[in-house]
């Protein structure tokens, strides 16, 4: 059953994001994005990480691509910016070598997954995340154990809004 | 657990996604396009770290994603900021005509 809903919301991922590169109107790119966070957020919900769903709504479908929305408004994309197939040699020498890529880590994704290595080990099994709760698990961890990182975001935060105000006015 | 099935077809998405995003922002030449190839690439190592930590039944990968989230939101503002100067300076936002640092 889990497999069949991967399945589904991973293909449907998967056209949002092709959707993206290959829609010839700005906005109609970033719909597609918005609705590729959803199927990301589906995916994150079926692998039992509710608040990093419920994350992934709110920061990036909802603040980055309505900024990103913003962005696209303000600076007047007309359709001349939209491009077709890539005519330069150099761009399609790098698709193809992405492809090999890819080719690249097929056989790592199918059969390299060192089943040894990957033990149950932690101590957060299913029935204790879900007797405390995904949320409150984290919080308590990211209050004691990782302060220090969650400290130096906030500090990201303000010099990323203060950069961005000191860059965009005239 | 599910987890050890699936954990294969979690790792092609992964990997699709994040080919589909590099080749989305070598291709476009929209640079708000291009931005969004970048963040399709971030979702897809975040999925990455959360199947890993929930394969080890640990939680380092969650906290990872929290302060990955973040930094893509700074990352979105300051971005898009530099756009709107770029926009400002010349007109366009046309990746191909800021090629004055080509040799």
């Amino acid at each position: 059953m889990e497999t069949v809903l991967l399945i589904i919301l991973g293909s449907l991922a998967i056209t949002g994001s092709l959707m993206v590169i290959f829609s010839k109107n700005t906005v109609h790119s970033a719909l597609w994005m918005v609705s590729f966070f959803f199927f990301i957020a589906g995916i994150y919900i079926l692998l039992h990480a509710e608040f990093i769903a419920m994350l992934q709504l709110i920061v990036y479908a909802g603040a980055i691509m309505m900024f990103i929305l913003y962005a696209i408004m303000m600076l007047n994309i007309r359709e001349e910016l939209s491009d077709r197939i890539p005519v330069q040699p150099l761009k399609l020498a790098g698709i193809a070598l992405l492809g090999f890529i890819f080719l690249l880590l097929l056989p790592m994704v199918v059969f390299g997954v060192n089943h040894s290595m990957l033990t149950a080990s932690g101590p957060f099994t299913e029935q204790i995340v879900e007797k405390f709760g995904h949320m409150a698990v984290l919080s308590n961890y990211l209050f004691s154990d990782f302060l220090l990182p969650f400290e130096i975001t906030s500090i990201l935060l303000t010099v990323g809004v203060v950069g961005s105000v000191m860059l965009a006015k005239k | 657990m599910a987890e050890m099935q699936d954990i294969n077809l979690y790792l092609f998405l992964s990997a699709i996604m994040f080919i589909i995003g590099a080749a989305g922002a070598i291709t476009r030449r929209n640079a708000i396009v291009v931005f969004m190839c970048i963040e399709i690439m971030l979702c897809s190592s975040s999925l990455l770290f959360i199947v890993f930590g929930r394969a080890t039944r640990t939680f380092d990968g969650t906290f990872m994603i929290m302060f990955i989230m973040t930094v893509a939101a700074v990352e979105a503002a300051i971005g898009l900021a530099i756009f709107i100067l770029m926009y400002r300076k010349t007109g366009s936002i046309d990746l191909d005509k800021f090629n004055i640092m080509k040799w």
